[in-house]
């Protein structure tokens, strides 16, 4: 997939440079957690591709699983409350949880299931992601392990979605404006 | 109203399954932190909020008038949060609280002693004589908690509308039994129907019964509370400009406070001309209250957000 779709303006980061920087996230991960199994909670779907790519750089014996919530706007019929779609399969009481995240940027997600998942008392909770779109940012969200800080741009490809199409994208790329609406505003 | 009271024999995972259930059933979970948060809100310190718990915890046989005055404080403001929205309580004496209330859920999880020790040891690395003190302990300070608010005891099974052995249910289906009697007893309210799109084409004569100014405040509120975070709206009113007789000639109100992110957010969808003004406002405030934390969320901010959910395109798009 070389050639642009004609709705990407842009490709911001390289699939060379992601997988490159997803090379050093895994071994700053696995410098992290050397003295214990970590559970790895990738947030669907954004997370798949990039979590994928991740566990592979990821030199320790490590634990998997997966968690997703519904999203704002997600239903045209909502109970006007976030609600966990899919939940964990394992325990993590007492464990050390590595949130996976393929981007973090009002923060209203991450901060809903940290709340959530802090209330089940792992022994550890900390936060991955790809991307770090900080200018957006409303609810803090502590990030210990950072791809790339990106700017405030509608960003997709690398598991990132728009109307869950683009995921498929093997780099970061700028959706236009005239797909997203924002040209008419 | 909607709510479910978790509580349990130390050791039986039932903060697990009262997370996942209020996550599950999109209910607020009041745990630990959500107490805090409470008691935060009601000017009641922590440690003040400590010392309560461990009093009463201990069994003290002189509990002072003040000491009392602010457990049953908490459990009001409990009792006034569920009558707001649907929620699902962790332990706090829940049970006596809304006992035998209508729309209330009252679930109990029990184990043999034998699991409860195995689950303490492995949850909280613990040797196996610690485990088994730590067990007793939580006992005692339970009972004594719900005997002093509500002279109950929490292994009278007449409290409860559902007991479960976690030993021989997984956690998904204890869950699943939890939210068919939720169904069953139509606990849940009648979802609020809210159809995003059509906000924004009304946005300048929409109002939200007076609450908020516009509906772009409206959709940000909605949007707030969807993902649980606390806001108060219009709180403060900080003073900017005053005359030579100290009287307020100019001042300034943002929209939105976030108190969990100690954050102030004022909303604007209005023409650049007023956008100017209040950025120089905005700017003022910054300069005479450095410690406040404010931010303008533009327009262009606003269409963002709207956007990153798909609200503002109409038209079916293709990869490719």
């Amino acid at each position: 997939m070389d050639d642009m779709p004609d709705n990407i303006v842009e490709i911001l980061i390289s699939q060379q440079a992601v997988e490159r920087r997803i090379a050093e996230m895994g071994r700053e991960i696995a410098a992290a957690y050397q003295d214990s199994l970590p559970l790895l909670v990738g947030v669907l779907k954004g997370c798949m591709i990039f979590m994928s790519d991740l566990v592979k750089q990821i030199d320790i014996p490590l634990e998997i699983d997966f968690i997703s919530a519904m999203s704002y706007g997600g239903v045209q019929k909502s109970s006007g409350a976030a609600r966990i779609t899919k939940d964990l399969d394992c325990v993590i009481e007492g464990r050390d949880v590595l949130l996976i995240e393929g981007i973090v940027d009002t923060g209203m997600t991450a901060g809903y299931l940290l709340r959530n998942l802090q209330a089940r008392q792992p022994r550890s909770l900390r936060v991955c992601t790809l991307l770090d779109k900080e200018v957006r940012r409303i609810v803090k969200i502590p990030i210990s392990f950072r791809g790339f800080s990106v700017p405030d741009r509608f960003l997709v490809g690398y598991g990132l979605d728009f109307r869950q199409l683009y995921r498929n994208l093997p780099y970061i790329g700028v959706l236009s404006n005239e797909i997203t609406g924002l040209d008419r505003r | 109203m909607a709510v479910i009271t978790i509580s349990g024999e130390p050791g039986v995972l039932d903060k697990e399954v009262a997370a996942r259930l209020a996550g599950q059933l999109g209910f607020l979970l009041i745990d630990k932190a959500g107490i805090a948060q409470l008691s935060g809100e009601m000017d009641l310190e922590e440690a003040r909020l400590q010392k309560v718990d461990e009093a009463i915890s201990r069994g003290d046989t002189d509990i002072d008038s003040e000491t009392e005055a602010c457990a049953r404080l908490l459990q009001d403001s409990v009792a006034q949060l569920a009558e707001e929205q649907d929620v699902v309580i962790i332990g706090r004496g829940a049970q006596g609280l809304f006992r035998n209330l209508p729309g209330t859920l009252h679930v109990r999880f029990i184990a043999p002693r034998d699991f409860r020790v195995s689950q303490t040891m492995t949850r909280g690395r613990l040797s196996e004589r610690e485990a088994r003190r730590l067990i007793k302990t939580q006992e005692l300070e339970r009972a004594r908690y719900l005997k002093f608010l509500y002279n109950l005891n929490p292994s009278d099974p007449g409290l409860y509308d559902l007991t479960i052995r976690i030993d021989r249910l997984s956690i998904g289906q204890a869950l699943k039994v939890i939210v068919t009697a939720v169904d069953e007893m139509e606990l849940r309210q009648v979802p609020r129907d809210r159809i995003v799109k059509d906000l924004l084409h009304q946005m300048p004569e929409r109002k939200d019964n007076g609450r908020f100014a516009n509906a772009a405040e409206t959709e940000f509120a909605g949007f707030l509370e969807f993902y649980h975070i606390p806001f108060e709206y219009e709180c403060r009113t900080f003073p900017l400009e005053s005359d030579a007789h100290g009287k307020v000639t100019e001042a300034f109100t943002p929209d939105f406070y976030l108190p969990e992110q100690d954050l102030f957010i004022e909303l604007t969808t209005m023409k650049q001309s007023l956008v100017t003004r209040k950025n120089r406002k905005v700017r003022k405030l910054r300069k005479l209250y450095p410690n406040v934390n404010i931010r303008i969320f533009y327009q262009r901010d606003f269409y963002n957000l709207m956007a990153k959910y798909g609200l503002l395109a109409d038209k079916p798009v293709r990869n490719g």
